[in-house]
C-alpha cells in the first residue's frame, strides 16, 4: 500500500538516470526519447521554490481553515474528548483532500501534498495527545506519536513526517531517561547505542525492500541514516555532553546554575570519543566511497577542534582562525592539484549530480556574510549602518 | 535505484543493446568519486576563516612593535592574492567565461576580503577619508563591481553590492537572515529605492546589451530583496505616503512576476508572492480591523490564492 505509485516513482528514477547519461553521451538522443516513451511518469512537474512557497502557503491556508471552523465552534475546546474528535476528524479530511490531489491533479511531493502530509500527521498526533490523560509523562507522549508518525511515514514516503517520527522517538527516549536518578549519567550511552542500532534497522530494512520500495523511501531513508550518525556523534562529543549536562543538572534550591558546566564523569572517554567517531566516518567515507560520511567526517573533525579550542583557548581568536584557515586552504589547495589526475578512485572533476547552482548560492551568501561583517567590524560605528541605525549615512559623500 | 538496476530495467525493454549496457555498465564501475565540491567548500571555508582571522588579529596588538609588520603582512598577502588571480585571469568576454585556474577565483575572493578589512582600518587608525565615511564601503564597493565584470565572477558581484548597500546605510548579512538599518527614516528607505533602482535599472540595460546577462540573476536575488524590503519599510511606517508604497509594492511585485515567467526562474515568482503576501496583509488588517473570522477566512484565501499561483506557472 502506498499513496503514490510507486511503479511510476520508480520510473521517475529510470528517466532521471537516462537523462545523466544522455548529458555524459552514453546514449543517444533517440534513445532517451524512446526510454522516455516506455517509462512514463504522469506527475506533475514542479520547481523547488513552487514547492517551497506552495508548502507554507498551504500550511497557512489550513491553519487558517483550521482557526475558522474552531471559531465556528467555540466550546469544543472545554470538552477533551470532543476536541480529540474535532482533531482526529480534520485530520481525516486532510487526508480526503491530499488524495483528491495525489488522483485528480497528478501530485507528487510538489509542496502542498507535503504539506497536507504533515499537517494530516500533526493533528492526528494533537488529537492522540489531547487523549491522553492530563498526567501523562512527556516521554509517553513522544512515544505514542511514534507509531501515528511512522504509518505516515510509510505510507507516504514523506521525509519530513519521517523526521518528524525520528524525532519523537528520540526526544521520548532522551526525556524518559531523564526520570531516572541515574538518567543523565547514562544518557550519551544510551543515545550512541540507539541510533547504532536504529542506523541498523535501517539498513537492514533498505536491503530488504523491493527496487520500487527502495526508490520510494530513497530520500526517508537516506535522513534516516544522517540523522543516526549526527546523534551519534553528538552523544560522544566532550562538548555536547558536559554542556548538557551542565543545563540537566539539578540546581539546589537557592543556588545559581554555576557559569561553566562542571566536569563530567568519564572525561578520557569522551574526548576520545569525540575524535574517534568522525575519524571513523572519515575513513568509511574514503574506503567506501560514500559522501554522507565524508561530509559528516569533515564536519564532526571541524566540531572536534572547535570542542578543544572551546575548552582550551591556547591562542586569541584572531591567530586561531588564521592557522585554522590556513591549515583548510592548504590541505584544499593541495587536494585539488593532486587529484588533477584520478587517484586511487577520487577525482577533482564535477560529476553530473554535483549541486553546482546550489554552490554557487551558498558561495554567494557566503561572501555577501562576509563582507557585511567585516565592513561592520570596525570597533567604532563612524559610518552608516552602525548600531545607531543609518541616518548618518546620508551626508558626506 | 542504483545505475546497474537501471541498466537491468532498460536491458529488459530492449530499449539498450547489451554492447552498450555493458560499457556504460563498465564505466559507472570504474567512475571515479568526485570530490569537487567538498574541496571547493574546505577551501572556500577556509578563505573567510582566514580573512575574518586576519581582520580581526589588524585590531590586535595595536602598539606593539609587531603591529605594523602584522599591516605589512596583510597588504602583502592582500596584493599577493590579487596579482595571483590577474596572473592567472580568464579571457575578458562579455558572455559568460569557465575560470582558467582552479585556484584564481578563489584568490580574487580572499584578496577582496583582505582589502575590505585594510581600507576599514586604514580609515579607523589612519582617517585616510577623513570625515567622507561614505568611503570606506562606497570604494571597495566600485572596485568589487568592476573586478566582477573582469573576472565574471558572481561572488565579487555580491561582494560589490553589499558593499554598496552598506553605503546607503543598510548592513546584510544573509546567513543570519539579517537586514539591519534605521527603516524607519524616511531618507534610508528612499536611498536604498534609489540606490536598488537605479542598480536594477543598470542591471537591465546590461543585459540588454548582452554584458554579463548571467549577472542579472545576482542583481535581482540580491538588490531586489533590498528594493522589496524598502518598498515594505515604506508602506509600513512612512504613513502619509502609504498608498503610493502599496502601489509601487504591486508594481514591483508585478515587475518580478513577469521576470519569472520571462526567464522560467520561479526564485523570483516566490518572491513576488512572499512580499506581496506581506504587503497586502498589512493593508488588510490595518485598514478593515477584520474580526476573528474575516482573518481567519482571510488566511484560508490567500493561503489557496498563493498555492494556486505558484503552481500555476508550470502549466506554461
Amino acid at each position: 500500500m502506498r499513496a503514490y505509485n510507486s511503479i511510476h516513482v520508480q520510473n521517475r528514477a529510470l528517466r532521471q538516470q537516462a537523462d545523466r547519461w544522455q548529458r555524459e553521451g552514453l546514449i543517444q538522443p533517440d534513445q532517451r526519447e524512446a526510454i522516455r516513451q516506455a517509462f512514463p511518469v504522469p506527475f506533475r512537474e514542479s520547481n523547488v521554490f513552487a514547492e517551497l512557497g506552495s508548502f507554507v502557503f498551504t500550511v497557512l491556508a489550513v491553519g487558517g481553515a483550521y482557526a475558522f471552523v474552531l471559531l465556528l465552534i467555540n466550546g469544543i475546546i472545554d470538552n477533551k474528548a470532543a476536541f480529540a474528535g474535532f482533531n482526529g476528524l480534520v485530520s481525516l479530511v486532510l487526508v480526503f483532500l491530499l488524495h483528491t490531489f495525489i488522483r485528480e491533479a497528478q501530485f507528487y511531493r510538489n509542496g502542498p501534498d507535503n504539506a497536507l502530509v504533515v499537517m494530516a500527521a500533526s493533528f492526528l498526533v494533537t488529537a492522540v495527545n489531547i487523549a491522553l490523560p492530563d498526567s501523562a509523562a512527556l516521554w509517553l507522549r513522544c512515544l505514542v506519536s511514534v507509531p501515528v508518525l511512522l504509518a505516515f511515514a510509510i505510507y507516504y514516503g514523506e521525509v519530513i513526517v519521517a523526521f518528524m517520527a525520528l524525532a519523537s522517538f528520540f526526544a521520548s527516549f532522551f526525556t524518559g531517561f531523564l526520570e531516572f536518578d541515574w538518567g543523565r549519567m547514562a544518557l550519551p550511552f544510551m543515545l550512541m547505542v540507539v541510533s547504532l542500532l536504529l542506523k541498523w534497522v535501517l539498513n537492514n530494512v533498505q536491503s530488504r525492500l523491493t527496487e520500487a520500495d527502495q526508490t520510494y523511501f530513497a530520500d526517508a531513508l537516506s535522513m534516516g541514516e544522517w540523522v543516526c550518525l549526527i546523534v551519534l556523534a553528538a552523544a560522544g562529543n566532550y562538548f555536547v555532553v558536559r554542556e548538557l549536562n551542565g543545563l540537566l543538572a539539578d540546581v539546589p534550591a537557592g543556588q545559581a546554575r554555576p557559569e561553566v558546566a562542571p566536569q563530567i564523569a568519564l572525561p578520557a572517554l569522551f574526548w576520545v570519543l569525540t575524535f574517534l567517531i568522525p575519524a571513523i566516518y572519515a575513513y568509511l567515507g574514503l574506503t567506501r566511497k560514500n559522501r554522507m560520511y565524508v561530509i559528516l567526517g569533515a564536519l564532526g573533525l571541524a566540531g572536534a577542534t572547535s570542542t578543544v579550542r572551546y575548552y582550551f583557548p591556547l591562542l586569541p581568536l584572531s591567530i586561531h582562525l588564521t592557522l585554522i584557515g590556513t591549515l583548510l586552504i592548504g590541505t584544499a589547495a593541495m587536494a585539488i592539484r593532486y587529484l588533477r589526475q584520478p587517484r586511487f578512485g577520487f577525482t577533482d572533476v564535477p560529476d553530473g549530480e554535483s549541486p553546482r547552482q546550489f554552490f554557487l548560492n551558498s558561495e554567494l551568501l557566503s561572501v555577501m556574510q562576509a563582507t557585511g561583517t567585516t565592513i561592520n567590524r570596525q570597533p567604532d560605528m563612524k559610518f552608516g549602518g552602525g548600531d545607531f541605525g543609518g541616518g548618518g549615512a546620508g551626508r558626506d559623500y | 535505484m542504483s545505475p546497474i538496476e537501471s541498466l537491468n530495467h532498460l536491458r529488459e525493454r530492449g530499449l539498450l543493446p547489451d554492447e552498450q549496457a555493458k560499457i556504460i555498465a563498465d564505466i559507472e564501475a570504474k567512475r571515479p568519486f568526485s570530490l569537487h565540491w567538498e574541496l571547493r567548500s574546505v577551501l572556500y571555508i577556509g578563505i573567510l576563516l582566514l580573512s575574518s582571522g586576519l581582520g580581526l588579529l589588524i585590531y590586535e596588538n595595536y602598539d606593539s612593535l609587531g603591529h605594523l609588520t602584522i599591516l605589512g603582512g596583510i597588504s602583502v598577502l592582500c596584493a599577493g592574492a590579487y596579482a595571483y588571480a590577474f596572473r592567472v585571469r580568464p579571457p575578458w568576454s562579455p558572455g559568460l567565461v569557465q575560470s582558467a585556474s582552479p585556484f584564481g577565483d578563489y584568490a580574487l575572493v580572499l584578496g577582496c576580503l583582505l582589502f575590505l578589512s585594510l581600507i576599514g582600518y586604514a580609515q579607523y587608525e589612519y582617517t585616510v577619508f577623513g570625515t567622507r565615511y561614505g568611503l570606506v564601503t562606497f570604494v571597495p564597493a566600485v572596485l568589487f563591481l568592476a573586478l566582477a565584470y573582469r573576472f565574471d565572477h558572481r561572488g565579487v558581484l555580491g561582494m560589490g553590492l553589499t558593499a554598496l548597500m552598506a553605503w546607503v546605510g543598510v548592513t546584510v548579512r544573509p546567513l543570519d537572515l539579517y537586514i539591519k538599518t534605521n527603516f524607519f527614516d524616511e531618507r534610508v528607505i528612499y536611498s536604498a529605492l534609489a540606490l536598488s533602482g537605479a542598480v536594477l535599472g543598470a542591471a537591465w540595460l546590461l543585459q540588454r546589451r548582452g554584458i554579463k546577462p548571467h549577472f542579472t540573476f545576482t542583481y535581482l536575488l540580491v538588490v531586489g530583496n533590498l528594493l522589496l524590503v524598502a518598498l515594505l519599510a515604506g508602506l509600513f511606517n512612512l504613513e502619509p505616503m502609504r498608498f503610493v508604497f502599496a502601489v509601487l509594492l504591486m508594481g514591483a511585485c508585478a515587475l518580478f512576476d513577469w521576470y519569472a515567467r520571462q526567464e522560467q526562474s520561479l526564485l523570483f515568482g516566490l518572491m513576488a508572492a512572499v512580499y506581496g503576501f506581506i504587503g497586502l496583509s498589512y493593508l488588510f488588517f490595518t485598514y478593515t480591523n477584520p474580526g476573528f473570522y474575516s482573518s481567519t477566512f482571510y488566511l484560508l484565501a490567500t493561503g489557496v490564492g498563493l498555492v494556486v499561483y505558484l503552481l500555476a506557472y508550470r502549466r506554461r
